[in-house]
Parts: structure tokens; sequence; C-alpha cells
């Protein structure tokens, strides 16, 4: 029977408490503790959807086994030390769909693993309209409603909203962000996107003083809460 | 006047510097005994008393006189030491008792006073000095003649030399107050038996008590007072940036010769120095001849050379032949504008042979003037040459003159006629490059004679017949004469060249000797070694460890009797010469001299002789200053090595101790990220709701804790690489939120952000950990109820972020407020690493920005992060 998460730990306090977490919430799991079962298990028919992979293993540097788990077509989310910036941007480079630091918050946790679990489910590309926590945005009718009310949007904000909400909740880096909405050329020009995101949370957020829609992971990216 | 100015401000503001702290001195200065210096002394000293200044009496002479033993008696009197001497006992000043006892002022009597052998000072004025330098206040008496400067002068008009002298430089700080009574009275008081004159020596004193004699010793004696307050007051001028008379830039440079004359030009040197308020300086040249100078007059050399030194002159030795040049070229080299030298009474005949020293620097010295001090005794002879017996010089030049003339006369039928006289000049170029010029002279003399007597016409006789052989007899005698001087001339100046290149060559040679040793035992050894060779002395070299003195470099004197470990821990502790020949703890055989460096005395030479003598002789003293300054310079590098191996070692204890922290906060990490989650998994309700929460945010803090020793090592490391990006400081304030929601105190912080702030280049993490350290210091500073805000203002060229508090404030002392474990007071109660603030400052700055602490007007602290806003407002086309 296929198992929804795959927890790659080779901690047992940390493997038991993710356990208990998922049991809470009846998503089904099963565990590795170190890279080489992991990967036996994720290459075995039914393979789990998505990977909860501690950076740490005793056997393989974690980062050597995203790409392989992504390759399997598993949702790779990492869980870091929250110092760890590149560790962050890299295993995300190399195919991760999102990370968690730790010590992690175990409903944060959960949200990012449901989140992950949905995208399996259901594929979102063939519709043009995206949902996120307190709104939608809608490609082909052009529309932003927050909060049930419509935004107007410039080009470039449009496209820098749809692109976060494409996969709502999930963190995309900022030079994944430059690339898709400024173009190549212009991957390593940070001000545009800090300067567009300022203007979108002006926009959207109800308290731009705090923002809780547009979320920046310091040294990653942004995400949209989903 | 530009090139010695510098030195003489920076040494008149040492004076005036190590005025503040010394104890001040007042001197009661009289012109005869019997004035009343004493009486007066006690008199202010009873009113000071009156006004609750703390007063000992030291020493009062009360010579019997009862209305001064009555002046005594409010005075608490310090009891006498008593010194066996020779089967007397002798009462003398008790310095040690009076330095314990640190009286506000102290009365000692008679500053001329000589203490008794096996005192600590030979002389009570160093007593004082020594009371003087530990910051006790000094009131003492003095009479006029005692003064060394003045010592010859009063002198020549009294007849009367007093042998017991002050140097001038104690009086230099001194306030002088003279003690003055008109002569008239001061013969009457004689008369009626109040002055009291106790010995021969005070007997003597009496041919003072004539109405002129006293009246030119009560001029002299104002005359001082009123230079002293001159002096005095030039000095404070000078300080306060007035240039005074002193820009005239009068510099005396005076010409020391080894003779008792030498004594009594430099006195009159030292009374121009002070009419001038002039640098001096006492220069010593020493011509090829003067290793030849007999022994008491080199002792006499160097005594006059002290005297120099104490009177306040500098000292300087040069080498050259020509004595006069040498004195000229210094005198311009130092910019000096008056040459003083002593010219002795000689003979017309004597200073035609000889020339004159004088005369010569008198010729060359244009534009310099120079003082001629006409002297008493003729003792100034340059060599008496002791050590030739009258009849040695003729002897030996006869004897190379003979044996030159016996084989040239055997042979003279076969020489040409004119290589005869040719060859006579041999026998003196031999004499007068080998042994003396004056031999030469001899040699010259007598070849002329042998050339008119074997051989000119009439043979064997000193006639001569043809007019041709006076003439080539003539020729002879003068060209002999002439080659014999310049040939003893060069010899004198091969002499001093090679006596310069050995200096050097002994110089090069220990300085490369002492390079090589890398310990204190075998470079105490070598620099012993070398320099008792040299100098033909026993030396030692001593040191303090801790508070035990340490002797080195000399197993045959591995320890000190009492009196010899007395000098050397005053040399030791004052950086002062002591011991044998020197004015300080005489009674030692030693003689201690500092090694001083920039670092401190690094520990002191001790030289010994045997035998009788000087232990250093005076045309060594530059040489062994030479050699001491080499031997403190190993010491020094000895101890700068052993400081750089111990910071070496200090270094890698802390690397070690970073690594160590680094890893033990890794492995406490998984163990808490375990806590934490499950803390978090328990839901806090219930009759345990409150035991969750403070489990859930205890172990939050645990774990910031660790980030902090983490972040500690990594900076201590050097690992702190800043990734700088473009950042929204809005977005790093974001983050701290998010972070401190999950502790229970988050809820208190409030934010205020101006919207308009610029991007800035800067690494987002970084600033992160440094902006949560801020804020949890801030939260646990203040009252639970009390909001912490978060300021975020664009001011120009920089953005500020201030976290400000409504907790106490910090302390009026918060220099060490961003130091390692530096906690404010109290904060014992509220917990902490010691660490927050630490690394908040090193990641703030690691960014290149700064970060300050104040206090609010209204109350509580506020802690600002100040960035550069690098390129504000850099705008995408279409935002």
């Amino acid at each position: 029977m296929r198992k929804d998460v795959l927890i790659i730990d080779d901690e047992p306090a940390i493997r038991r408490l993710l356990i208990g977490a998922l049991d809470r919430v009846t998503i089904t799991h099963v565990e590795a503790a170190t890279a080489a079962e992991a990967l036996r298990i994720a290459s075995a028919a039914p393979a789990p959807l998505v990977a909860l992979l501690d950076l740490g293993l005793p056997d393989r540097d974690g980062l050597e086994v995203v790409p392989q788990l992504a390759a399997l077509s598993l949702s790779v989310i990492v869980l870091t030390a929250r110092d760890a910036t590149e560790e962050k941007v890299a295993a995300l480079d190399l195919g991760a769909d999102d990370f968690v630091t730790k010590p992690f918050d175990s409903e944060e946790l959960l949200a990012r693993i449901r989140s992950a679990l949905r995208r399996k489910a259901g594929p979102l590309s063939t519709t043009a309209r995206r949902q996120f926590a307190s709104g939608h945005i809608d490609r082909d009718a052009h529309e932003v409603v927050v909060r049930g009310e419509h935004v107007d949007l410039t080009p470039r904000e449009f496209d820098l909203l749809w692109t976060l909400a494409d996969y709502p909740g999930r963190v995309v880096t900022h030079d994944r962000l430059l690339e898709l909405v400024w173009g190549p050329a212009h991957r390593h020009d940070l001000n545009y996107l800090r300067v567009a995101v300022r203007s979108l949370r002006r926009k959207l957020e109800s308290n731009p003083g705090e923002p809780q829609l547009i979320i920046n992971e310091p040294g990653v990216g942004y995400r949209v809460a989903g | 006047m530009d090139e010695p100015r510098p030195a003489n401000d920076a040494e008149r503001f040492l004076r005036l510097a190590q005025r503040e702290e010394r104890g001040r001195l007042t001197v009661y200065l009289g012109a005869a005994p019997g004035v009343g210096k004493t009486y007066r002394m006690l008199q202010e000293a009873a009113r000071r008393q009156a006004e609750g200044l703390d007063v000992l009496v030291g020493v009062a002479e009360t010579h019997g006189r009862s209305d001064t033993a009555v002046q005594l008696e409010p005075f608490e009197v310090l009891p006498r030491r008593a010194i066996a001497y020779q089967g007397h006992t002798l009462d003398e000043f008790d310095i040690d008792a009076a330095l314990e006892r640190r009286p506000g002022l102290i009365l000692v009597d008679e500053l001329a006073h000589t203490n008794a052998p096996g005192s600590r000072h030979p002389k009570r004025w160093q007593d004082v000095a020594e009371l003087l330098v530990s910051g006790i206040d000094v009131a003492t008496t003095l009479n006029i003649q005692h003064i060394e400067s003045l010592n010859d002068l009063v002198a020549g008009f009294t007849h009367v030399r007093v042998r017991e002298t002050v140097p001038d430089s104690i009086l230099d700080s001194a306030e002088v107050i003279v003690v003055d009574l008109p002569p008239e009275t001061l013969i009457e008081r004689l008369r009626a038996g109040k002055v009291y004159l106790a010995d021969t020596a005070g007997q003597a004193l009496t041919n003072f008590f004539t109405p002129s004699k006293l009246a030119a010793l009560r001029e002299l004696a104002l005359r001082y007072a009123a230079g002293s307050v001159d002096r005095r007051l030039t000095d404070q001028l000078t300080l306060a940036g007035d240039e005074g008379d002193y820009a005239v830039g009068e510099r005396i440079l005076v010409a020391v010769s080894p003779g008792k004359g030498g004594a009594q030009v430099i006195r009159h040197a030292k009374r121009l120095a002070d009419l001038a308020y002039a640098p001096w300086t006492a220069v010593v040249v020493e011509s090829g001849g003067a290793r030849g100078v007999a022994g008491s007059q080199r002792e006499q050399l160097a005594e006059n050379l002290a005297l120099a030194s104490s009177l306040g002159a500098a000292l300087m030795t040069l080498a050259a032949t020509d004595v006069a040049q040498a004195l000229v070229d210094q005198a311009r080299e130092l910019r000096a504008s008056q040459i003083v030298i002593g010219k002795s009474r000689r003979s017309r005949w004597f200073e035609w042979r000889h020339g004159s020293i004088a005369q010569d620097v008198i010729r060359k010295a244009r534009g310099i003037a120079v003082q001629v001090v006409p002297l008493e005794d003729a003792d100034e002879r340059p060599a008496t040459r002791g050590d030739y017996s009258p009849w040695r010089a003729p002897l030996s030049a006869l004897a190379i003159v003979a044996a030159t003339v016996g084989p040239v006369f055997a042979a003279q039928d076969w020489l040409p006629r004119g290589a005869i006289d040719m060859l006579l000049l041999v026998p003196v170029i031999v004499a007068a490059s080998l042994l003396r010029t004056y031999v030469g002279l001899w040699a010259a003399g007598f070849a002329a004679l042998a050339y008119n007597y074997f051989f000119t016409e009439p043979r064997f006789t000193l006639l001569m017949n043809d007019p041709a052989d006076v003439i080539t007899f003539s020729v002879l005698a003068l060209v002999a004469g002439v080659i014999g001087a310049l040939a003893g001339k060069v010899r004198r100046q091969a002499e001093t060249s090679a006596g310069v290149a050995r200096l050097n060559a002994s110089l090069a040679r220990f300085a490369g000797l002492l390079g090589g040793l890398s310990d204190r035992e075998s470079t105490a050894a070598v620099a012993c070694r070398e320099i008792g060779a040299l100098l033909e002395v026993e030396a030692i070299i001593v040191s303090l460890e801790g508070d035990r003195l340490t002797v080195r470099g000399n197993p045959a004197h591995a320890a000190l009797d009492l009196v010899d470990e007395a000098a050397a821990r005053w040399t030791l502790e004052r950086g002062e010469v002591t011991g044998r020949d020197t004015g300080t703890l005489n009674a030692s055989d030693w003689q201690f001299h500092p090694l001083q460096t920039a670092l401190g005395i690094m520990g002191a030479l001790g030289a010994a002789r045997p035998e009788q003598g000087r232990i250093i002789r005076a045309d060594d003293a530059t040489l062994l200053a030479s050699l001491i300054d080499q031997t403190a310079l190993a010491h020094e590098r000895l101890v700068l090595e052993d400081e750089a191996r111990q910071v070496g070692t200090l270094r890698e204890r802390d690397r070690l101790r970073g690594a160590l922290l680094g890893s033990i906060a890794h492995d406490l990490r998984t163990p808490l990220t375990s806590v934490i989650a499950a803390a978090e998994a328990i839901p806090a309700e219930g009759a345990y709701a409150e035991e969750v929460l403070i489990a859930r945010s205890e172990a939050r803090r645990l774990e910031r804790f660790l980030g902090d020793l983490l972040e500690a090592s990594r900076i201590e490391d050097g690992g702190v690489k800043p990734r700088i990006e473009s950042i929204d400081l809005t977005d790093v304030i974001h983050a701290v939120l998010r972070d401190l929601r999950q502790n229970r105190d988050g809820s208190r912080v409030v934010t205020r952000i101006d919207d308009d702030c610029p991007l800035i280049a800067s690494d987002p993490v970084l600033l992160r950990h440094a902006l949560i350290n801020l804020v949890d210091n801030a939260l646990k500073f203040s009252p639970e109820t009390s909001a912490v805000e978060i300021v975020l203002e664009y001011e120009s060229s920089h953005v500020a972020c201030r976290v400000r508090d409504r907790g106490p404030g910090l302390p009026e002392q918060h220099d060490t407020l961003f130091e390692r474990f530096e906690r404010l007071e109290g904060s014992d109660r509220v917990g902490g690493t010691g660490l927050g603030l630490w690394i908040a400052k090193n990641l703030v700055e690691a960014v290149g920005g700064v970060i300050s602490a104040t206090n609010r007007p209204e109350g509580g602290a506020e802690f600002a992060v100040r960035l550069p806003a690098s390129n504000p407002r850099d705008e995408p086309d279409d935002a």
C-alpha cells in the first residue's frame, strides 16, 4: 500500500515525534534511518509521495540524496538548521520542494506536508486559478481577489504573485523568481524583486507592517501563505 | 634655534609633570651661618602645623640655642638613627623611618651635610631627593657657599673652599626663601656668641665675618634666589605657550679637560648656562694621545665629567686628533652659541711649541662666541709621559741614528753623494712613526749632527768648509724635523682610528654573539664573559624574578651580600647607577648599571674590580654604555620572544576552546530539537497549560543560547562570512517577529517602520541574529507588561534600526556593555549567556554597521543599529 510520507532521519526520537504527529492527523508514513534505506524504499513501488529529509545522515551527505529522490518524483521537504542558509538554497536548487528549519513547530511542518501532498494529489496546471490563504488569483480573468476585494496589479506584480501562488505555501528562491518573472538576464537583480514585493504587500496585506500573505525567508526566497 | 628645542621642551614638560607627583622642596637659604635659617624654618612649619598640616621634624640642629630649642617643642621629632663608626656612635637622619611615617611635610636641616659612612646615601641632599621622589614635601636649610656652581666664586673672594657641596639640580624645582640679616647685625650676633661654629672648619668660617665679604655673600644669595624664581617662572611661561626669553636659543658647549682646572671651567659654564637659561653640553675630545694620559689625570677627567653631569650638562665624548676642530664642529652641529674652554698660564715658548687649543678654537670658531677661562694651576700640560724616563727618548733616537750611520759610513765610497743625506732621513721616519713624535725630533737632531760630523769636510768635526754643505745640512735638519712631526701625527691618527675600529669590531662581535642566544642563562653568561674581557672587570647580571634577586652570568659570583643586594635592588627599581664610585650605596663592591629598554628595566649589569681604583675607567665609559645597550636589547628580545610564544599558546588554547564549544553546542542541538518538538506537540490546555507554555518557551530560549554559542565560536574563528545582497530591512524585521512569536514574550514587540526606507546591501541572516539578540535583551530587561519597540528609520545616508525598551536603562558606566560575559548589574536575575550583545555587535560590524546604546530621556534603553544606505532607491523600470 502506498505511504504518503517517507521520514528520513537518523535520530530515533525525532522519527518517533514525527510519526506521532502524522498519526494524529492520519497521514500514512514509512521511516528510514539512512540514505541507503531511504533510496531503497523510494525506488520500490509504490513510492511514497513526500520525503521528509534530514540533511545530517550517517552514511551520505543529505544534499546528494535530494536530486535522487526528486528524480524518483518524490516531493522533498528538507529539515535544516536555522543558520544554514547556504544549505537551504543548495537543497532547493537541487530539486527540493521546500524546507523546514529545526527546531520545528509541528503545526508548521504538518502544513507544509499537507501542501506538498495536495500538489501531488491533483495537478494544478490545468486550471488558471490559484487559491491562497486570503484570496485567489485568476490568470485568464487577470483578476486578483483578496479578502473578497479586487486588487489592481501591474503586469509584473501580477506575474510575481502568480509565480508564488502556483505552489502556495512553498518557498521559491530569489533567483528562480527573478528568472521566471523578469527573465534569465535579471537573475541577480534582487533590487527589482525587493521593490516589487514591497509594492505587492502594500496592495495585498491588511497590515504591511507585519505581513501575513507574502512571507520572506531571509537569504532564501519568498513564499505565499497557502 | 630650531633643532635642540623640541628635546628641551620635552624635558621641561617631563620635569614639570614629575614635579606634580614629587614632593615640594622649600629651601631656607642664608648667606652665612647664624642668620637664623633653622629658626625661620621652624617658625613657618609651626604656622603650617597650626593650619592642620602633618609636620615631622627629621633633623633640626639647635646648636644649643635655647630660642631655637623652644621652637622645636610643638613638633613630633623623628628619633635619630645611631651608626657605629670607628668606635664612635654617630646620630644620623633616619630616612627609612621618615619614609614609613610619610608626613605631609618633613624638616631636614643642613642640606649640605655629609652622612656617616655606611648610611644609604653619602650625602644628606640625596636623602632629601629620595623623600621628594616618594612624594613627601621637604623643608631644609642651606648656606650659599654650599651650592656647587657657586663654590669657586665664593672660594674666590673668601679664600675658604667648602668641601660639602649640593648640586644645583636639586634646587631647580625648589622654592628658595632667603633668610636675610644685615651684615652688621650678624657680626654683632657673632660677637655676642649667638652664632655656633663647632669645629675647625667652622672656625675657618670666621673668615666670612667681615662686613665686605658678608655683603658679597648676601648679594649672591639674593641674586640666586631671584634667579630661581625667574627660572621657575620661565618654565611655566614656556609651558603656557609663551616662548619667553628662552627662544633666543642659547646653547653652551664646554670643553672638558682632564686637569683640576677642568672643574673650574665646568662651574663657569654652568653659571653662564643658568644666566642664559641655556642647555649645555660637556664635551671630551679623545685625541690620539689620550690613552697616554697618566692614570691620575684619567681619574680627574672622570670626576670632571661626573661634576658636569651632576650640574645638568649633557655629556659627549668625541674621538679626533685635531681637538680644536672637533670642538668647533661639534659646536656647529649642536648649534651652540658659546664655547667655554680653559686655558692655563704657560710660557710663550711652550705655546709656540705645542700650540694652544684655546687659540685654535678661537681661530676656527667663526660666528660662535668663545669664552676662555684662565686657569690657576698649569697642570694642563698635555702629556707628562710619566712612564718614560727623560733619557729614554734621546737614547732610543741616538741608537736608531747610529744603526743607520754605521752602515752608511762604511759604504759611503760606493754611494752617490746625494744618497747619503736621503739615507739619513730613514732613522727619523722610523723613530717618529714607530715610537713618538719627539723621539723623531731627537733623531732629526742627531741625524743632522751625524751628517755634519761624519760626512762633511773637515771630517770628524762639527765644522763645515763648503758653503754647499751648510745648505745641505740646514735642509736636512729642516726636512728631518718636518718628516718627524708628520710621521708622528700619522701614527697618532692610525692609532686613533685603529682604536675606533677595535671598538666597533668588539661591539659588532658582542652583538653577534648575543643575537644567536635564546635563553637568559646563556645570554647572561656570554654578556658577562665578553664585558669582563673587554673592560677587565668581573661582570654579573642581576634581575628580579618575583621578589627574588637572581644573579646570572658568572658562576664565581652566584650570591651577593646584603649591601650589594641593596645596591642591585636600588638600580633595578629606580634605574639609577649605584654602588662603588657612585653617589648611592657606595659601600658595595659592585657597581650596578640598569639595563634599560622601552619595555622597562630588564635587569642590571654589575661590575667589580678586585684591585683599587675606579671600576670603569673614564675612557671605557662610552664602550660600557654601548655594551649595556646591546645587553639590554638582547634581554628585551628574549622578553618579546617569550611573550610571542605565550600569545601563540593562548591563541591555540582559544581556538581549541572555540572548537569544543562549537561541537558541544552542535551535539546539544539534536536532543533539544526533540524536546522542543515534543513540548510543542503537547496541547497547552487544561490544568497544565502554564507548564507546557513554560516548557516550550524555555526550550526555545535554550535553543537560542546554543545558537549564540555557535555564533560566538564562529566569530572567534573568524568564520563569519557575510553574504551581502540587496535586502529590505522590513523583511528582516518580519523574520525577527516570526521567530519571536514562538516566544511567550513575543507579543510585547511592536514595530514602527518608515515605509520609504531604501534597500541596503547587507547580510539578512546575520542582521536577523543581531536584532533577535537585541530584542531578546530588551524583553529580558523590561517589565512584562511594557512594550518593546522596533523602529526603522531612514536618516539620509544611513538606515537606523532601533530597539527601545521601558526597562531600568543603562548604568552610568556602560563602556563594557558589548563585551563578552559582561552583564549589567542585577542581571543575574534575568539570566543569559552574557554573549548576546557581544554577538550582536560583532555581527553588525561584520556587515559594516555600527551599534550603540543610549538611555532614553523618557526612561529605558535604546540600542541602535546604523547601516549605510549604499544605493538608495534603486527602482526597477516598471515598479
